[in-house]
């Protein structure tokens, strides 16, 4: 299962992605621009209180749960000072109930265990940032999610980013 | 020198580590130059952009400390700079970047973006001091946050002698990129088995009757 997240409400972007995606039944699509999302506060209740729950009651949860069941997710953001935006930034904040408190190794660097399994990650972005950076910040993000990154994508590289939905 | 001093942790100031962090270097930059003088914002109080955005405009000495938030800068912070009016080039900018994973190599990412945003705020670049193996400041009683917080006063010395963290001092209190294979080897089995064991405790006493890997919502359809 693909999960795409979409922080931007930009429907022709949306729109871009789904005809590339033509007839496959494999993805679903939410549409965050509007839903209602706070930041992580860091009160760390989701791994030492209430584990995998997190305490900032929005609809958020709806995006953790949906990404629990699927095997791969990607962003699609505007920009933000050469960065994704907040709003974006936050929905990824909010991904630590996925691991657990508890510490590894994994090859040379230390790594929280997953709560659940790992997932792929991409990024699409449109607006001005350094494509270098973003892959090596995409890439990190899916460290975090136990993969490697599917790379990260400007807005007219969206048919390149589709065919690594995959 | 006046310093504006920008806490950039989502978290309450009670219990940010940052704050500790920053107690430290304020200490160090006081025995350095008495006459030194800060002020400090805390972004996880939104009561307080409107001063803190005010105080963006009128000083020319920044430091913005902040947590590693999944590699990079927290989305609350991105916010609050997203609403800052880009300045003319005179204003030094310079950051404390502190994280939980212990490795120097954990922090580069975000260090990789906080050497590009004093120039899209219209700033200078005067550095970022990285350091990781912090998330237990919060966590520990307030003469052990002390003790963990100690070598900062050093860095708060360095900070105010360079103008920032522009220096060699500065990078090397980065510590090692990674642990080496035999430090590696330590770590994994004190993590399996005491590191284990204390998370629990730290857990309980916070009224958890769960385990830590519990799973509330369904892994499959
Ligand atoms: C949402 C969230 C994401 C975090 N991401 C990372 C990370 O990617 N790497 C890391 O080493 N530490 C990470 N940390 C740990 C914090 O950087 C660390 O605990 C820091 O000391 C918190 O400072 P504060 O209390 O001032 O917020 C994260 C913490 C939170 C709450």
């Amino acid at each position: 299962m693909i999960l795409i997240i979409d922080t931007t409400g930009n429907e022709d972007m949306i729109n871009e992605i789904e005809s590339g995606l033509n007839g496959r039944n494999d993805y679903e699509i939410i549409r965050a621009k509007d839903m209602k999302i706070g930041h992580c506060i860091g009160c760390n209740y989701c791994w030492l209180k209430d584990p995998g729950i997190c305490s900032v009651k929005d609809d958020h949860e709806t995006i953790l749960k949906k990404m629990i069941l699927s095997d791969q997710i990607w962003l699609v953001s505007g920009t933000t000072l050469g960065f994704i935006t907040p709003l974006a930034k936050n929905i990824i904040d909010r991904i630590i109930p996925l691991a657990t408190m508890n510490l590894k190794f994994k090859g040379k660097q230390m790594r929280h265990e997953l709560r659940y399994k790992s997932y792929q990650f991409g990024l699409i972005y449109d607006g001005e940032a350094d494509k270098a950076f973003m892959e090596h910040w995409s890439d990190r993000v899916a460290i975090n999610f136990g993969s490697r990154t599917k790379g990260a994508f400007k807005r007219e590289e969206i048919k390149e980013a589709v065919s690594c939905m995959c | 020198m006046h310093v504006l001093i920008i806490n950039g942790s989502p978290r309450v100031q009670k219990y940010s580590n940052t704050d500790k962090i920053i107690s430290a270097l304020k200490e160090g930059m006081e025995q350095y130059d008495p006459g030194i003088t800060t002020e400090l914002y805390s972004i996880s109080d939104r009561k307080q952009w409107d001063d803190a955005r005010e105080a963006f405009v009128r000083n020319d000495e920044i430091l913005i400390a902040l947590p590693l938030f999944v590699e990079c800068i927290p989305g609350l912070l991105l916010e609050f700079l997203s609403t800052l009016p880009p300045k003319d080039g005179h204003t030094r900018m310079s950051f404390v970047l502190q994280s939980g994973f212990a490795e120097a190599s954990q922090l580069r990412c975000g260090e990789k973006y906080l050497k590009t945003l004093p120039g899209r705020l219209g700033c200078i670049y005067k550095g970022t001091l990285i350091k990781g193996d912090n998330f237990s400041i919060r966590l520990v009683p307030d003469d052990m946050k002390k003790k963990i917080t100690a070598p900062y006063v050093q860095m708060g010395k360095v900070y105010a002698e360079h103008k920032g963290f522009d220096c060699e001092e500065a990078r090397k209190f980065a510590g090692p990129e990674y642990f080496n294979a035999p430090m590696r080897l330590i770590l994994r089995s004190i993590f399996a088995t005491f590191g284990r064991i204390m998370f629990r405790k730290t857990a309980r006493s916070w009224g958890c009757d769960k385990p830590l890997n519990y799973r509330p919502y369904p892994a499959s359809r």
